[in-house]
């Protein structure tokens, strides 16, 4: 087995451990770990396969791009739990049901 | 990325960034800036697509892709009649007014950026921050309602994103760059498309996530319910056609669904589009808020243009287009006239409206003409689309598919007789006792894309002829 | 594969196992920060210096800051009425079944998508290949800030405004 399957098998494990979190919790913040997670593992994907069809360059220009939205998602998500605890008090995605159907 | 759209992304940018410094002491002058920024691009846009010698020409001079121009006057469209209706709309004490068209502005440079590039990793730049801008502008209000549907929207939307970006990797490893060209020559190779499909079919499953196709729909009911009611004019209008509907398209263009390759994404995408047009119509049958209906409708209505992005023949293709921009006008109405029914009623639940049609006329005319085109009453524009769409199946051997995507054509309609009856017609409720017709500034917006679905259906001819531009160039 | 890298990747996934097992939330924000500094580091070894700088910087530090900050602001709340924790428990042993079931599949599959993958020429310098290539992306970014900033406005009013 060559190591490109060894790498992708390794982050598909990792993005596995990521989906799992983000579908058991109720937790906004550990949904936000789980998202996290899912990411990073997009990252070391893009990374392996610049590596592997030695395109290392542009994969990296592809990276930067890709962490400066990561924080601002990131910091998106963070704002929103902020203030969902000021008006509710509440950090739980399922005691949120003011809206059914 | 087409240089010659791009002040169309530069400007509502620049005008992003100076709305807060000019509207700190007078806060009405954010509405101004940012209507008269959109008006102005539209204004350009007909100058340089609807000008006497370019409809004369046959629209063959039309720079660039065709259908970027067309999706940049869709977005200003309706951009400018949400900026317009909440000009008036907005409460006077809202804190965070400049916030709000700033981001409408970012939001409208970013669907820009979407549908002028010709790079992938760029779209998917685009789309983050489209998507970015949605969450705050669903929370304007403050109501617990739009943080859930926010909360909803981002918990489903940004792993769709990294399931994109594995497919990104695989692309990038398989094709050594991520342009559009670069696919299109691709597929038109003999080479074996093993990988790329599989890229592709990642990317499409991202995307479809992201335009609330019925398995994945969980999301969007919530996000247009709880938005702040402009917003959600907005959101369904243009936001989520644009981050995802677009891309499938796209992507069902470049991926040649139409000469044979990559057969098993274009029935597994056909069929998706067929699931989500009889459960959105169900679902829709059997709500009580209009908003609520509205929604599910409007994923029964994205059901149609993904299936006819999966048939992908040139027929097909021209007819998704199409519906693409008749659903970005009559949501943008229905949407507009529930926030003025929430304005003037105070509620959107169908029980307690009745009658309206008596206080409110305007609204429920529009109303009328929103609904008949969405279910393709002729000769109003949204019965062209569906005419398209279902002929490019009957030629394709797809009766089965032609004959239940016209079946829920008629449900369609029985759905919003229902609710025109119930919230417009039929006996005056308490409700409509008390209110009173939303003022004309309100009414604008919803009377102008009534006259343009009235116009584009009456004028068929010469906006087939531009579709037809765009399908050609698209496809070839 | 490197053992150095090998280990590297086992170190990320188990972080993130931790990340996703941990009881407190401040632990869980620790450890997606070890998480992060795992990835800038397999980053480096693959010689991507510049996108592991930026990964240590800004997703180690900058993120795990904001985390941290949300975490404590909303601990009590969550002390107060747990989750119910046994899902969390079950995760290494569903894992493993992942694992030892997609074993079998994803490594050949894998290795026959390797085998498609078409050589770049990968010369250049990361400047030149985000000025040159990527120039759209740059304005993306500073779109992206500028919707940043607009959110935490938007989302953040200023009180004497009201």
């Amino acid at each position: 087995m060559n190591s490109f399957a060894m790498e992708w098998y390794l982050i598909a494990l990792i993005m596995f451990t990521g989906f799992y979190c983000m579908l058991v919790s109720r937790s906004i913040v550990r949904q936000l770990v789980g998202l996290e997670i899912v990411s990073k593992a997009a990252m070391l994907a893009l990374i392996s396969a610049g590596a592997l069809a030695n395109n290392l360059i542009y994969a990296q220009a592809l990276l930067i791009t890709m962490i400066v939205i990561e924080v601002v998602v990131v910091a998106a998500g963070l704002a929103l739990l902020v203030k969902n605890f000021r008006l509710h008090g509440a950090a739980d995605i399922w005691k949120l049901d003011s809206l059914k159907g | 990325m087409d240089k010659g759209l791009l002040a169309y992304l530069i400007i509502p940018l620049f005008a992003a960034v100076v709305i807060p410094f000019a509207a700190r002491n007078r806060p009405r002058l954010a509405d101004v800036l940012a209507n008269v920024t959109l008006l102005a691009g539209l204004a350009n846009l007909a100058w340089l697509a609807l000008r006497p010698s370019m409809i004369a020409g046959g629209f063959a001079d039309i720079p660039g892709d065709a259908f970027s121009l067309l999706l940049v006057g869709t977005v200003y469209l309706v951009a400018f009649c949400v900026t317009f209706f909440s000009a008036w709309f907005i409460e006077e004490g809202l804190p965070n007014r400049a916030a709000y068209y700033s981001l409408i502005m970012v939001s409208v440079a970013a669907m820009t950026g979407v549908v002028t590039t010709s790079d992938f990793f760029t779209l998917y730049v685009f789309v983050e921050v489209l998507a970015v801008t949605s969450f705050a502008l669903i929370t304007t209000d403050d109501s617990a309602g739009g943080i859930e549907g926010a909360l909803k929207y981002f918990f489903l939307t940004f792993p769709a994103s990294a399931l994109i970006i594995v497919g990104l990797a695989i692309l990038m490893m398989t094709l050594g760059s991520l342009s559009y060209e670069n696919l299109r020559i691709f597929m038109s190779s003999d080479i074996p498309a093993g990988p790329v499909t599989f890229a592709a079919a990642l990317m499409l499953l991202g995307f479809v996530i992201k335009s609330g196709v019925v398995p994945f729909h969980a999301w969007t009911p919530d996000a247009y319910q709880g938005a702040y009611a402009p917003v959600s004019a907005h959101l369904a209008g243009i936001v989520t056609k644009i981050s995802g509907v677009y891309a499938i398209v796209k992507i069902a263009t470049l991926l040649r669904f139409f000469d044979g390759r990559a057969v098993a994404l274009s029935e597994m995408l056909m069929f998706l589009g067929l699931l989500s047009i009889v459960v959105g119509a169900l679902a829709a049958l059997k709500q009580t808020s209009f908003k609520r209906m509205l929604a599910f409708s409007s994923i029964s209505q994205v059901g149609y243009i993904v299936l006819a992005a999966g048939l992908g023949t040139p027929l097909a293709i021209m007819g998704a287009v199409f519906h693409l921009f008749n659903h970005a006008t009559f949501k943008t109405v229905l949407f507009l006239n529930s926030a003025s029914l929430e304005k003037a009623a105070g509620t959107t639940d169908m029980d307690k409206l009745g009658g309206m049609e008596h206080p409110m006329p305007w609204t429920s005319w529009t109303s009328v003409i929103a609904l008949l085109s969405t279910a393709g009453v002729p000769p109003l524009s949204g019965f062209w689309s569906k005419l398209l769409i279902i002929l490019a199946l009957w030629e394709s051997g797809l009766r089965t598919y032609a004959v239940v995507a016209l079946l829920f054509s008629i449900v369609t309609l029985a759905y919003f007789m229902i609710m025109q009856r119930k919230v417009f017609f039929g006996r005056k409720s308490s409700a409509a006792q008390s209110a009173a017709e939303v003022s004309a500034p309100l009414l604008a917006p919803a009377v102008l894309m009534s006259a343009i679905i009235v116009a584009v259906g009456l004028l068929f001819p010469y906006f087939y002829t531009y579709v037809r531009v765009v399908a050609e160039r698209i496809i070839l | 594969m490197n053992d150095y890298r090998l280990i590297l990747f086992l170190l990320a996934a188990l972080f993130s196992v931790w990340a996703v097992m941990a009881r407190r939330l401040l632990t869980s924000a620790i450890m997606l920060a070890l998480v992060s500094v795992a990835v800038a580091l397999i980053f480096f070894d693959y010689g991507a210096p510049w996108a592991g700088v930026f990964e240590l910087s800004v997703c180690a530090g900058l993120i795990t800051v904001l985390f941290i900050g949300a975490v404590s602001l909303i601990r009590e709340a969550d002390e107060q009425n747990p989750e119910n924790r046994t899902r969390f428990h079950a995760l290494p042993l569903v894992l493993a079944a992942f694992a030892i079931a997609s074993w079998f599949y994803l490594p050949a599959f894998f290795a026959e998508l390797a085998s498609w993958a078409r050589p770049g020429n990968g010369g250049g310098t990361i400047g030149l290949a985000l000025w040159d290539m990527r120039r759209p992306d740059l304005l993306g970014q500073i779109l992206m800030l500028a919707a940043g900033v607009f959110v935490i406005k938007s989302v953040f009013p200023r009180r004497n405004e009201k």
